[in-house]
């Protein structure tokens, strides 16, 4: 007996004393349990204040497989509940961990589901999840996160660092059924989770719509395969809208709520990740670098009644056959002919300098990933007919944001402005609501001078009155614009094709006083492919329906004007 | 003292008596405060379950606002709306003719109140 006694001591003594420390810390791990604390992602509102993008507080279910016993009944009642595959829960189940996840950012009734099981080994995690009010709203703009809530595409991947904010980490105490109880005492380790930033668009969310359903009612008339609208502020560079459509699937745009049921393809960002031979609607930048240059006056008569014109051993032919026409109506009328004529004036220096000087061939540094420099040749590299295809749109790539800022500067007085898409970033613990980093208006430099920018105006204002361009008329206000309808390349044959076009307009609204510029691309229309048919009226619809929102005041009613006094 | 049988001396009671009350008071004295500290300790279990109860309250209020403000933001999204206004309100954009720009007049020119058409 005193033997037994004695073995007992020994034990305690060994328990007591020696073990103390590992044993103790044991117990420690047992009882407590690290918990990762997920920031809020930040916000992403329209340019005024309307939420775009928001987080919200999801469930997402892990398991204890030391605790689970036999895995596969948990696996199969949990399989039915959260919709996954049974036997990778299971698999999940039976490993040596102390803790997996088994469905991340669940259903809210799922989640309440799993909580009535009331299993000890079965544990729910609040998490926070992106979600998109507007479904496919900006969505190639916005882009998306995964399920750790990083930023995978659009505004999401650029302002990732911003939005995502600091993971808060906390050491919380568990009684003997497993509930966190008051954490706290010695050591206590907590650190807490700092919230993203918010961001403010520049986008308005209506003139988004507007946008996004009028490119869709052309796409749809025209059969194209899919096809861009940028509304830009010309005088700041502000993006107010840019919808980008893929038809290529015949689903609907992307939902960024739902990424993995669309391609890469589906949810890029075109306007700015592509290049595409712009066509006549690039006579613009070949008119302004010509009267800047003063090598033709808008009035000078151009003889265009050959037809055709002979560039190196290349023919250019015009669609019509036009005869003797002045310099602004070559460009109302889209003529090749009198276009390159007045090009070859210039010479491929002075041109090239123009082609910089309204920012081609480089990145305009747009605030989205992906953004391309588009392609043109060093004026050195060109060959004997570049500078007669290049002054009609043609051997060179520009992104329909390019497109759009170079418009933009013949708009706003012949400045080039870089187009932005984010205004403020906010932070939200700020009570006072003040601006981290406000971005305004950047001036890339002068493309041309006011003078210049004036008669281009001018010109592009008649073409859409008597030119190409008239279907583009918006009721109410004056308009300005040009036409385009470039050819694609065949990827078969290496030359252009016969059936596959481009069409595009490209313009700003009222005339006079530019409120907006819009640039219209529709890739591959189906049957009627003139760029004046199947773009110029989305160009019309979106102004009209834009203007009104904006409340500008119409300046083209035909007199139709009350005098009222004061 | 004195009995029958002499003098016995002073009676032990008295002083008994008043050790065993110290023996008593000391050993309630240490219950109470190991009841005390037992409690404290209990209440701030109990209170730290009902910190912990209240916070998943307060979560789920704020949960459930701001799914509400969510579905705020979804229900007023543009297509949405646009749609009520076409297809159930029957309502239309005005056309070119319905518009009528009404143009402040200069204060010099002074006359009648309206004056229409003008340009």
């Amino acid at each position: 007996m005193g033997a037994g006694f004695a073995a007992v001591g020994l034990r305690l003594v060994h328990l007591q004393i020696i073990e103390h420390g590992e044993l103790s810390r044991r117990a420690e791990r047992q009882q407590e349990r690290l918990v990762k604390l997920e920031p809020k992602r930040g916000t992403i509102v329209d340019r005024r204040g309307r939420e775009l993008a928001v987080s919200v507080d999801v469930d997402s279910v892990y398991g204890v497989p030391t605790e689970v016993g036999n895995p596969r009944p948990v696996a199969r009642e949990l399989a039915r509940i959260l919709h996954e595959n049974p036997a990778e829960l299971e698999r999940r189940l039976a490993s040596d961990r102390r803790f997996v996840w088994l469905s991340r950012k669940v259903d809210p009734v799922r989640a309440e589901r799993v909580r009535d099981l009331d299993r000890s080994a079965i544990g729910l995690q609040t998490e926070s999840r992106r979600f998109y009010p507007k479904k496919t709203l900006a969505g190639t703009v916005l882009g998306f996160t995964n399920v750790d809530n990083k930023g995978i595409e659009g505004v999401e991947l650029w302002y990732d660092s911003m939005l995502r904010g600091v993971d808060g980490l906390v050491l919380a105490e568990k009684d003997a059924r497993g509930r966190t109880v008051f954490p706290g005492g010695h050591g206590f380790q907590f650190r807490q989770p700092q919230a993203g930033k918010d961001i403010t668009l520049t986008l308005d969310e209506v003139i988004q719509h507007i946008a996004e359903k009028e490119l869709d009612k052309g796409l749809a008339e025209s059969k194209a395969r899919g096809g861009v609208c940028i509304v830009m502020n010309p005088q700041t560079g502000e993006v107010l809208a840019l919808s980008v459509r893929s038809t290529l699937r015949g689903r609907g745009a992307f939902n960024p709520n739902e990424p993995k049921q669309y391609r890469p393809e589906e949810w890029r960002n075109r306007a700015v990740t592509d290049a595409f031979e712009p066509g006549s609607i690039f006579k613009m930048v070949t008119a302004s670098a010509a009267l800047e240059e003063k090598v033709v006056h808008p009035q000078e008569r151009i003889d265009c009644s050959a037809g055709s014109i002979q560039v190196a051993d290349r023919v250019i032919k015009d669609v019509h056959r036009n005869g003797v026409l002045t310099f602004a109506d070559v460009i109302a009328e889209s003529s090749n002919v009198g276009t390159i004529k007045v090009a070859q004036r210039l010479g491929k220096a002075r041109f090239a300098k123009y082609l910089s000087a309204f920012g081609f061939g480089r990145k305009t540094g747009v605030d989205l990933p992906g953004e391309i420099a588009g392609l043109v040749k060093d004026h050195r590299l060109w060959s004997g007919v570049s500078l007669g295809s290049i002054s009609i749109g043609q051997e060179i790539g520009v992104t329909p944001i390019q497109m759009a800022a170079a418009y933009s500067a013949i708009a706003n007085g012949g400045i080039l402005m870089k187009p932005y898409l984010v205004s403020e970033i906010r932070d939200p613990k700020d009570k006072e609501g003040r601006e981290l980093v406000t971005v305004g208006p950047v001036a890339v430099g002068r493309a041309v001078s006011e003078e210049t920018s004036r008669m281009v105006r001018q010109i592009l204002q008649k073409a859409v009155e008597t030119g190409t361009g008239q279907k583009a008329k918006p009721a109410g206000y004056s308009a300005a614009g040009k036409t385009g309808t470039a050819q694609k390349i065949d990827q078969r044959t290496g030359h252009y094709s016969k059936e596959d076009y481009v069409s595009s307009f490209v313009g700003f609204v009222p005339a006079g006083t530019p409120k907006l510029v819009i640039v219209v691309m529709v890739d591959s229309p189906v049957g009627v492919t003139w760029g004046g048919s199947v773009a110029a009226p989305v160009f019309k619809a979106v102004a009209e329906q834009s203007l009104t929102y904006l409340q500008v005041r119409p300046d083209d009613l035909g007199g139709r004007m009350l005098l009222v006094s004061q | 003292m004195n009995t029958r049988a002499g003098n016995i001396g002073s009676f032990p009671f008295p002083q008994t008596r008043s050790s065993n009350l110290r023996l008593v008071l000391i050993s309630g004295f240490v219950v109470l405060v190991l009841m005390l500290y037992v409690g404290g300790k209990v209440q701030i279990m109990r209170l730290g379950y009902q910190i912990e109860e209240l916070e998943k309250q307060k979560r789920d209020l704020e949960r459930m606002n701001r799914s509400l403000q969510i579905e705020a933001s979804s229900l007023s999204a543009p297509g949405r709306i646009e749609d009520i206004a076409v297809k159930r309100l029957g309502m239309v954009r005005p056309s070119k003719e319905n518009v009528v720009v009404v143009k402040r007049k200069k204060a010099d020119a002074a006359g009648s109140e309206l004056q229409s058409p003008a340009k």
